[in-house]
């Protein structure tokens, strides 16, 4: 009897986790990922639990599913977003449709814009950026990242992280390694 | 006295100025001295006597708060172990190679997983939407009749079809407005929008498309101050220069 009960709690779980992956994967809305209120609407309070045993499942597969506190620091506002665990390698990125020097740009505004105290002004960047890169890839580039979510710019074209890079990047890492990188033989 | 009175007020807008500048840089906030600027604010508030004053005190007093908002970030932000020198950090760059700075950015990169892409649901909900659209033609026929057009300029043809005006009505009227401009503003100009006021916005706005009319056959001139921005019209005596231009005069 007991065992009866177990499958089916079994079989619930795995029905749930099914649709949280499906939740996940389909891109609902403009930004990629789904909110906390969104997931307990879906999958019932204990969505929580839901996600951590589906982002163990997935770590074959080489996929986890991360979570991004949202503004208000709720529960609700959380977004929860599938990404892949390891990191790509530089052509695999480069596959996936971004150059070296966009990665670059984006590399080294995402680090400028935290030494900042999390603002730069956009014509302040750009200057630093120009020393390195011809003008026309720093405008298309910044601008690219803004609207893909990397960077956030607002009305007094102050340029701050974006959701995007929040989601995906590990931005004390991306600090400590470009400090860490060897320049003596450049 | 008054002088004093105005060096106090230039004290506020330099103020307001400080905060502002300081909001929308990347200047260590900490560069705006809270306490002296309260200070000073406190100092001159039992002189203010106007509303108008009273207010940009206020303006003021929210802009400090907003100064205060920013170093409580800056201080948080040096205390995370995200805060590196920007002077380190900026010769850093400046000595990587664009090769080193894409390495660097991958090797902390976990791009989203995701599929954009039609499923059997939205498919269906595509079609049931395509199924019920209404016909361009036939959308706007409530409002505008048996046009099917959206909501943009019209000619007089148009407006002689929807009897708006009758042709001689339109004659009659455009002359009345001209001997009406013409006593109004005798040999000099008057403020446009006084001249097309009217006591409903209907009125006001057949007022405008007549005088579009006036103008637009050298019966009358348009000027705008650069300054002001203000609009005047004058009518025109004799033959109309050729020199035209064309503008466009919001209504509202």
């Amino acid at each position: 009897m007991s065992t009866g009960t177990n499958d089916g709690e079994r079989a619930l779980l795995e029905r749930k986790m099914r649709k949280a992956l499906q939740i996940l994967i389909l891109q609902r809305g403009r930004n990629p990922g789904v909110k906390g209120w969104e997931m307990k609407r879906h999958l019932g309070k204990d969505y929580k639990t839901i996600l951590e045993v589906l982002s163990t499942d997935l770590r074959s597969l080489g996929l986890e599913v991360h979570e991004v506190p949202g503004i208000e620091g709720t529960d609700d506002s959380t977004r929860y977003l599938l990404r892949f665990r390891e990191s790509p390698t530089l052509s695999e990125a480069e596959t996936a449709g971004f150059r070296i020097d966009d990665l670059a740009v984006l590399a080294a505004s995402v680090a400028m814009v935290n030494s900042k105290q999390g603002r730069v002004g956009r014509k302040e960047l750009e200057r630093f950026l120009r020393e390195k890169f011809p003008r026309w890839r720093v405008d298309y580039s910044l601008d690219r990242f803004i609207k893909r979510g990397y960077l956030d710019q607002d009305d007094k074209s102050l340029l701050r992280i974006g959701w995007r890079t929040r989601a995906e990047v590990d931005e004390k890492s991306l600090m400590t390694i470009i400090l860490s990188r060897d320049t003596l033989q450049k | 006295m008054p002088e004093r009175q105005d060096k106090k007020l230039e004290d506020i807008l330099r103020l307001i100025e400080l905060c502002r500048s300081v909001q929308s840089s990347s200047v260590d906030p900490f560069q705006v001295d809270i306490r002296e600027k309260l200070q000073t604010l406190k100092k001159h508030l039992p002189d203010w006597k106007l509303i108008d004053v009273m207010l940009m005190d206020s303006e003021a007093m929210q802009q400090l708060v907003a100064i205060v908002k920013l170093q409580d970030q800056w201080i948080k932000h040096r205390a995370s172990s995200l805060y590196i020198d920007p002077l380190l950090l900026e010769l850093k760059i400046r000595l990587l190679s664009r090769e080193d700075l894409a390495n660097s950015f991958v090797k902390c990169w976990h791009p989203i997983a995701q599929v954009d892409q039609l499923t059997a649901k939205g498919l269906e909900k595509a079609f049931v939407y395509w199924r019920d659209l209404v016909p361009m033609s036939e959308r706007f026929r409530n409002e505008f009749g048996n046009y099917g057009t959206v909501a943009g300029p019209m000619d007089f043809e148009e407006l002689q079809s929807l009897n708006i005006f009758t042709k001689e009505q339109f004659e009659t009227r455009l002359q009345k407005l001209d001997d009406e401009l013409v006593q109004k503003a005798g040999d000099t100009e008057m403020d446009y929008r006084s001249f097309i006021e009217a006591k409903t916005f209907e009125e006001k706005a057949v007022r405008a498309y007549l005088t579009a009319f006036i103008v637009t056959e050298g019966r009358a001139t348009i000027r705008t101050d650069p300054l002001t921005e203000k609009i005047f019209i004058s009518p025109v005596v004799g033959k109309p220069g050729s020199e035209t231009k064309s503008v466009a005069i919001e209504v509202t």
